[in-house]
């Protein structure tokens, strides 16, 4: 215990120092600001954040990420309140509620309820992370590379079944997404695999170049065949602090919503996502009028919004204690911190504690920031809501260029965003979804490294991966996992906890 | 969500074919497998207790194949998607824009021909303008005053702040100045020139009134 307030104040040390808390603060404005608008998610934000990141040291430079992609998510959702379009799945339950409490002048209280209880929820998940980092961190340090491939194996697997479409689709894309990643030379042999003789793509596929294209640009090239308009909530916001009232029915939604939050974030492959989806339904069945949900129930908001915030700091749990990234998002971090020359995984918390530390520290004081920024800049929201999209996409199709040029200066790079563009926006045609190709790239080199360790160790058996328990465990995991997403009655369930938009 | 790809599940159709989607879905799957297998051709697969290079390829290629091939088994026994309506006016300007970019902010050769090195004085407005036309609804003096607005802006924050290596604007250009001017003066002036040219677009050009809000249908697709 006298570790867990020494490493948190350690934390604080590092996350309450002038330049990191100043940066804290760019960070959750500006990842608010690009958040916001309409059609642009966590992710396209923070690729396209992610160089005005390269001049900060590491730890300032991870702060302001993370600040940027709290900042992102709730920007997501107040542009899911006042203009019923969520930006991200996470915040497409928030819109349900949320919207129909803005058009009867509720916007506000739907506004302050929802950073009222993300601030409630990262404060929990923020000592969760802290309390799980040492004990998780101790265990990934007992995994060998038997261990890891199968934790791997196990993620992608929940990253196809927390997928919405055809689980065919997001096994093929995950496929894809490895097969992507063993481009360019091969760390063992030397020799060049799948380059056509390109010299660019000798040291493999860049993945912000990936990321970019198939969620920045097709992501454009998407939105382009579907504007539509849609009026911005024209009532009065009205007021922004919820009444005692308020509070008393949002109370325990908030706690519900913090708790499944934070248990489903850990979960690798993802499990952010289901937070609020499962929020929501618990909500409904508990309610004494279920009726109420869908027509502006504060308890449809206050659930959802925790969950999704919890969660979206807990899956940084699976990132700095194992360095396997949950999710896309994440997966981005990874690349940021590579660029810092950091190596996710066990070995941060003991090599860089203030990097560590602070870094958990910060995501309190990012929550914190979020509510002072947020509540008295609703009015600049929705001015910005008000933004046409014939005038936002050149902007950010201007900024994901200077981005992707100004990490290696070079040309080719950024005409690779427009070809993985083109990708992307052919697979979002083709009903596939590029989320699990980024997570399949993103883990295909530390999975073709373990594998071939974990074979070399057992003299090429390759029962190895079900001889040791730890590994048979995981697999088994996996197998039941998958084998109950493909039973029809719980496939059902899926499609209906994916299609209540 | 399920309104992310439009097009619905579709009435049953003449013929064998119940979803074309799946088909043509399954189809570029196996296609791309294809294409792996064949550029990992002269690799060596090793075996699994040394494994070479082709080993994990070939293996995920036969995978992405195998799910191609069901996917086209099952456009044939289980309905589906059709077909989604393809436009070409938005991917394509979008591209060239990028390419714009890409080979006017720094010399860029392709075989014998080299694009001059123009920085992202013009690269920056060129890819905001081509790109802009990607909608129908463009209008060439918002695409301007955004243009002239952008640039310096980013100008501004890359170069000057954040002192990103992007080349601001040509050589030649800077040449035009005294030699006692420093690149962060010169910037400064063409940023401020560029504002000003904003300005002056939006005094001089006449305006369309326009009302209605437009915006991304994001229907909760990450």
């Amino acid at each position: 215990m006298g570790d867990f307030f020494s490493n948190l104040s350690l934390g604080f040390g590092v996350a309450l120092s002038l330049q990191n808390l100043g940066l804290a603060f760019l960070g959750c404005l500006v990842g608010t600001l690009v958040g916001v608008l309409p059609g642009v998610g966590p992710i396209a934000t923070i690729a396209m954040l992610l160089p005005i990141t390269f001049g900060l040291d590491p730890v300032g430079a991870l702060i302001m990420l993370a600040g940027i992609y709290y900042g992102a998510q709730y920007g997501g959702s107040t542009t899911a309140i006042l203009v019923n379009i969520p930006g991200e799945a996470t915040s497409v339950v928030t819109a349900l509620d949320g919207h129909q409490m803005a058009r009867q002048g509720r916007a506000g209280v739907a506004l302050g309820i929802a950073a009222i209880g993300s601030f409630i929820a990262g404060t929990f998940a923020t000592l969760v992370i802290a309390a799980l980092g040492k004990p998780l961190t101790g265990l990934a340090l007992l995994f060998g590379p038997t261990e890891y491939f199968s934790l791997m194996v196990m993620g992608l697997v929940f990253a196809v079944v927390l997928a919405h479409g055809s689980i065919l689709k997001a096994v093929a894309m995950i496929l894809l997404g490895i097969l992507l990643s063993t481009v360019g030379t091969d760390l063992e042999t030397g020799e060049e695999r799948m380059t056509f003789g390109l010299p660019f793509l000798a040291d493999g596929i860049d993945f912000a170049v990936l990321a970019m294209g198939i969620f920045g640009i097709a992501e454009i090239m998407r939105n382009l065949d579907h504007t539509e308009h849609r009026d911005v909530v024209r009532q009065a916001i009205g007021r922004l602090l919820p009444s005692k009232e308020d509070f008393r029915q949002a109370a325990a939604p908030i706690a519900r919503g913090t708790v499944i939050g934070a248990i489903l974030g850990i979960l690798p492959g993802n499990g952010a996502v289901l937070g609020p989806f499962a929020a929501y339904t618990v909500e409904k069945k508990l309610a004494k009028d279920p009726s109420r949900f869908g027509r502006g129930a504060i308890e449809g908001v206050a659930g959802p919004e925790s969950a999704n915030n919890a969660g979206a700091q807990t899956s940084f749990i699976p990132l700095l204690t194992l360095g396997i990234p949950p999710n896309a998002v994440m997966a981005l971090m990874v690349g940021a911190m590579t660029i810092h020359g950091i190596v996710p995984g066990p070995q941060v918390m003991t090599k860089n504690p203030d990097l560590f530390w602070g870094m958990i520290a910060s995501m309190w004081v990012g929550n914190l920031m979020l509510l002072i920024i947020n509540l008295p800049l609703v009015g600049v929201w929705v001015r910005l809501l008000k933004v046409p999209y014939r005038l936002m996409f050149p902007a950010i199709l201007m900024f994901c260029c200077i981005g992707i040029y100004s990490i290696n200066s070079l040309p080719t790079d950024v005409m690779f965003i427009a070809f993985f563009g083109l990708v992307g926006y052919a697979l979002i045609k083709l009903g596939f979804e590029p989320a699990p190709l980024l997570l399949g790239f993103v883990l295909g080199k530390l999975m073709e490294e373990n594998f071939r360790r974990a074979l070399i160790i057992s003299r090429g058996e390759i029962m190895t991966f079900v001889d040791h328990p730890v590994s048979a465990g995981l697999l088994v995991v996996a197998l039941i996992v998958l084998v109950l997403a493909l039973l029809p009655t719980i496939r059902k369930g899926r499609d209906e906890v994916f299609v209540e938009d | 969500m399920s309104e992310a790809i439009p097009g619905g599940p579709g009435p049953a159709r003449a013929g064998p074919l119940r979803s074309p989607q799946g088909l043509v879905a399954g189809l570029t799957l196996i296609t791309l497998a294809a294409l792996a297998l064949w550029l990992t051709r002269d690799l060596d697969q090793g075996t699994l207790r040394s494994m070479g290079p082709a080993l994990l390829p070939d293996w995920l290629a036969i995978g992405v194949g195998l799910c191609g091939l069901v996917l086209v088994g099952m456009s044939f026994t289980s309905d589906g998607h059709g077909l989604d309506r393809w436009s070409l006016r938005g991917p394509v300007l979008v591209i060239l824009a990028i390419v714009a970019f890409a080979v006017t902010i720094r010399p860029f050769s392709l075989g014998a021909v080299s694009s001059p090195g123009l920085g992202l004085a013009v690269a920056g407005p060129l890819a905001i303008i081509i790109g802009g036309y990607a909608t129908p609804e463009a209008r060439l003096r918002d695409l301007l005053i955004l243009a002239f607005l952008l640039t310096p802006f980013c100008m501004i924050l890359f170069g000057d702040l954040l002192n990103l290596p992007i080349p601001i604007f040509p050589q030649k250009f800077a040449e035009l100045f005294p030699a006692t001017w420093s690149q962060k003066q010169i910037l400064r002036l063409t940023a401020a020139f560029f504002a000003g040219g904003a300005l002056l677009v939006f005094l001089l050009y006449p305006r369309h009134h326009n009302q209605s809000v437009d915006a991304a249908d994001h229907s909760g697709r990450i």
